[in-house]
């Protein structure tokens, strides 16, 4: 049991149109401002950390989840080899919370069912190719057809439905099996019942039931199998391997401990590599490089063929800090230093590397910042045209603080400013910091955007613009992390030197790992996990074992209003 | 370019095929389907069912060259609607219609102009980034295509078929169409794909037909018992999930033998080698293939309701097959004094209005009854607004095409006055196609119907 400070769940902007100085006034309620009053809150620290119990277990919401795209191909693949990533022609995953594998948003449309459907029909077609391969060893001439089904279903049903079948199970897919034998032949009777099992709730879902607990009618433990799952689709976003199986039918998956040892093996799997760059892809829109469009006129200097180098810029440095370097948050927000290949050397004008790989490289000083410097990061928050003080201020505050900005009122100009040759950025954007109406919220996204202004709309480094010396001062207030700075370094050790920019990168990982938002009943689970990144010295690695070890994790609610 | 997967031999082999199976037929015409002559009447159009068809583009238009001159039945059009000329008599400019409810409710202005055009209602609260700190979720209610299909589409193996050319992500705005509070629609954007799932289906020889239905039939009896089974275990919030999806599951049982005849007036495109619908340049190419699925889709009976939504909602790509390199949001924000951007934006709007002008060619060019497909159909253009650099949500360039069999009258330029909801056309698109709808969206939006007869 644990105790944590209490947690404010206050809504930063109750006013209409205020956010911290709430000053945005009456002339800034219209008609629409019942739109306001956000429920997302900021989560506030009261000072002082005032001590609450966190009382029993409080696994927080369970929701069943269903396979996202990367995760329905990369279980095909590893359970009938078929590496012909046929989910890709599914519609693209809804998102929430700037994750794609969200259990709230993953909902099924026809589209989606018929997509199930056609790529369970072709699966099932490959599958069939080899039968003797499928049934494993059977040979129904010798064996005989019910037998050689049963086995099939048994043993297959295993892997694909992640746990051995209730007997009412094979007695249904028997059935299923019978009847296309019956109508077709045994052949035909493989292929559908295969087929059937694709589209099963329990491949395409985590179904979990749980085991009931002494003492406590409102939590339950997760069932080794459901353990296994949970931990194969968190680390790899895959089925389980032969090895969690194997630990869930032996018994050796059972407690917090098993559970942390199979963690820890699986880190050092490439899988766990590739978890990884999904979460970042997704937490810090490296996903969005690829789709970047730049305005010709306004940076000739940027090609679409370098989208993937920047990407690989940002992968590479992430992959580096934490699977070699120190894996701490320190490193990924403060190192002095990027990876590039000759092509991205020349469009940053940096005296690099030369060949197509990419290398370890130091930044000149005072230019280098972990990912926060990047090229790929700075182009995504950024107009085609200019920079984005707004976009960059509103990225450190909801992907970083995890705060949330109210949206401004209604029926306001949202035009931005215009590039003029003559007025540099900072003051373009001035109206924003005058008109009452809009510096309340713009107060807190654009003085911490300006503090990028050293690097243009594409990413690269300036040192002037409009013939004016970049001012690249900038101002964070409101949360519990204030101060002023000059730069995105002043910036940047700001940021890794406060405890929210801990607890978010906690909170971010929380709801990549778990597929939902942190709830309100998730305070303890979040204190306590945010505790342990910070006891470990904040390393990645191990804040991932840690959200292995969670009530959120080991446990989930019964289910209500059955 | 990348070569077409398909079998054009089943094709070309199907295309000697006639319905012959088919009441209604007039052999000469299209091809109803067998259950078009057992649709209420008020669904019926001439020799075929009614259709609704929506066509959708960003970014808003520039009015003094959309907006037509003279009087309401002898007017020219501006420069923008130039390209519907030849089909004057079929179409009904449609001006002065406001976008009220998008003024209302969570998200910036391009998510709100996205979210409520065929929903009128607000979004809900939720995480899609909006421009400048603003956020939203999806629609919170029905889209008047489905509400539509509920009434039109259940016969059909389609109940509504949703193109996209370049829409990329999900979010809130990339989405037109919703079966519900946020249960937005993905459009599908490559043809390849479309084609597949339209007609990949309809084999030319009756025995594999049966065969795959009968197969389908026993996969998807058990797969459906199995979501039955489990709903009965989970709780509230999992069921709300499951339900969906085994209603998704049902929907295709259902619709298993609804499929068509290849015949008549229905010939599903051969659609050659395909460009890569993902690449900007080839937009045009990608966008012509999907009009024509969807025409052939409607003239096969597959579906009677139908979207093409041509990108997303404040788009960020430029036009390079029009030269012009700047994406057509940030053209949109400039301001009314850049000539420049302007006449660019003209340009762009006026392409739109080719490919509007060539889906209006497409259904007529099926005969049906006396007349043309176009004829039973209501088609209508809608944009997320009306100026891109204010995101003016008032008077949105609407343009109407067909007739819904006569519920519809075209030829004309029809100026409303004052503050006139969309959702009250969303309410006489309801009505000229059969449905007895007086309101649509959040009522509060809505005071009435827009006659359009």
């Amino acid at each position: 049991m644990s105790f944590s400070r209490i947690v404010v769940w206050a809504i930063v902007a109750a006013a209409a149109g205020g956010c911290q100085n709430g000053d945005g006034g009456d002339g800034a309620t219209t008609e629409g401002s019942d739109s306001d009053g956000t429920t997302d809150g900021v989560a506030v620290e009261t000072e002082g950390g005032e001590a609450a119990e966190c009382k029993g277990i409080e696994p927080g919401p369970s929701p069943i989840r269903r396979m996202n795209r990367r995760e329905y191909d990369n279980t095909v693949r590893d359970l009938l080899g078929d590496d012909s990533r046929p989910a890709q022609s599914f519609p693209t995953e809804e998102e929430a919370l700037g994750f794609n594998n969200n259990a709230d948003a993953l909902v099924v449309t026809s589209l989606l069912a018929e997509g199930y459907l056609g790529a369970a029909e072709d699966l099932a077609e490959a599958a069939v190719q080899d039968l003797p391969a499928l049934l494993r060893g059977c040979d129904v001439k010798k064996d005989g057809e019910a037998t050689c089904a049963e086995k099939f279903i048994t043993e297959f049903g295993r892997v694909a439905y992640r746990r051995p079948l209730t007997a009412d199970e094979l007695q249904q897919l028997l059935a299923v099996h019978q009847a296309a034998a019956d109508e077709f032949d045994f052949a035909t009777g493989v292929r559908l019942t295969l087929t059937a099992m694709l589209q099963s709730p329990h491949f395409l879902y985590r179904v979990e039931f749980g085991a009931p607990m002494e003492g406590d009618d409102d939590v339950l433990r997760l069932a080794p199998y459901e353990l296994a799952s949970r931990l194969s689709y968190f680390l790899w976003g895959t089925m389980p391997d032969a090895e969690l199986f194997a630990a869930a039918a032996e018994g050796r998956l059972l407690e917090p401990d098993d559970v942390a040892e199979q963690a820890t093996r699986m880190l050092a799997d490439a899988r766990a590599r590739a978890t990884v760059r999904d979460f970042h892809g997704q937490w810090l829109e490296l996903r969005r490089i690829e789709e970047l469009e730049k305005d010709d006129d306004a940076f000739p200097g940027f090609d679409p063929d370098l989208r993937p180098l920047l990407r690989a810029e940002a992968e590479e440095f992430l992959d580096h800090v934490i699977w070699n370097d120190r894996g701490d948050l320190d490193a990924m927000y403060l190192a002095p230093y990027t990876f590039l290949n000759g092509e991205l050397a020349d469009y940053y004008g940096l005296d690099g590397p030369s060949g197509d790989g990419f290398e370890k490289f130091e930044l000149p000083p005072g230019r280098g910042s972990g990912f926060l410097t990047q090229g790929g990061l700075l182009s995504v928050l950024a107009k085609p045209n200019q920079t984005s003080p707004i976009h960059r201020g509103k990225f450190v505050r909801e992907r970083l603080l995890c705060q949330v900005v109210p949206p401004p009122p209604d029926n306001v100009d949202i035009t931005p400013p215009e590039v003029d040759p003559n007025l540099p950025t900072r003051e373009r954007f001035k109206q924003h910091s005058v008109d009452p109406a809009c510096s309340g919220c713009h107060g807190m996204m654009d003085p911490v955007g300006f503090g990028f202004e050293h690097f243009d709309g594409i990413g690269r480094w300036r040192d002037i613009e409009a013939g004016q010396p970049i001012d690249a001062t900038g101002e964070l207030v409101g949360g519990n992390t204030n101060g002023t700075f000059d730069g995105v370094g002043e910036l940047a050790s700001l940021l890794a030197g406060s405890p929210e920019v801990e607890r978010c990168m906690t909170v971010q990982w929380f709801r990549y790992a778990y597929g939902r938002a942190d709830a309100k009943e998730d305070a303890c689970t979040v204190d306590d996990l945010t505790q342990k990144f910070a006891g470990s010295g904040r390393r990645i690695q191990d804040l991932i074992v840690a959200l292995t070890q969670s009530e959120a994790f080991l446990y989930r609610r019964a289910p209500e209003g059955k | 370019m990348r070569p077409s997967t398909l079998n054009r031999r089943t094709f070309l082999r199907g295309a000697g095929g006639a319905c012959l199976a088919l009441p209604l037929l007039d052999i000469m015409h299209g091809c109803d389907s067998p259950t078009a002559g057992v649709l209420p009447q008020q669904f019926r159009g001439k020799g075929g069912p009614k259709r609704f068809v929506v066509f959708w583009t960003p970014n808003g238009t520039i009015m003094k060259d959309w907006r037509p001159s003279g009087s309401a039945d002898a007017y020219t059009f501006g420069r923008i609607l130039q390209p519907l000329e030849p089909h004057k008599q079929d179409v009904l400019v449609l001006d002065g219609v406001d976008e009220l409810s998008a003024y209302k409710g969570p998200g910036d202005a391009h998510q709100k102009g996205t979210g409520q055009g065929l929903t009128g209602t607000e979004l809900q609260e939720g995480d899609f980034a909006g421009a400048d700190g603003l956020s939203a979720g999806w629609a919170d209610g029905i889209s008047v295509d489905q509400a539509i299909a509920d009434a039109i589409g259940n016969d059909t193996k389609f109940r509504s078929l949703e193109f996209g050319v370049h829409v990329y992500g999900a979010n809130v705005g990339s989405r037109i169409s919703y079966r519900g509070p946020a249960q937005p629609i993905p459009p599908e954007n490559d043809p390849t794909a479309a084609f597949d799932r339209i007609f990949g289906d309809l084999e030319s020889d009756p025995a594999a037909q049966a065969r795959k239905i009968a197969e389908r039939k026993i996969v998807l009896d058990a797969v459906a018992d199995d979501y039955q089974r489990l709903i009965k275990k989970v709780g509230a919030a999992d069921k709300i999930k499951l339900d969906a999806h085994l209603a998704a599951v049902r929907d295709i049982e259902m619709r298993l033998e609804t499929g068509s005849t290849i015949g008549g007036a229905c010939q599903p495109p051969v659609l050659g080698d395909i460009a890569d619908p993902s690449k900007v340049g080839n937009i045009p190419a990608t966008g012509k293939l999907q009009m024509d699925l969807l025409a052939m889709a409607l003239a096969c009976d597959l579906t009677r309701v139908a979207s093409l939504m041509w990108m997303n909602s404040a788009t960020a790509k430029p036009f390079p097959w029009l030269d012009i390199p700047e994406g057509h949001h940030e053209l949109a924000h400039r301001g009314d004094g850049d000539a420049d951007a302007q006449e660019k934006l003209t340009l762009i709007n006026i392409w739109y209005c080719q490919q509007f002008a060539y889906l209006i060619e497409r259904l007529k060019a099926i005969p049906e009854g006396d007349g043309t497909v176009l004829d039973n159909t209501l088609l209508i253009w809608v944009n997320e607004h009306q100026k891109g650099n204010d995101h003016d949500r008032h008077e949105i360039p609407y343009v109407l095409a067909g007739k819904a069999a006569g519920a519809m009258k075209p030829g004309r330029w029809l100026q409303v006055e004052g503050d006139v909801p969309h959702n009250n056309l969303l309410v006489g698109c309801m009505n000229a196609m059969g449905l007895e709808a007086t309101t649509f969206g959040n009522p509060k939006y809505c005071n009435g119907a827009l006659g359009l007869a």
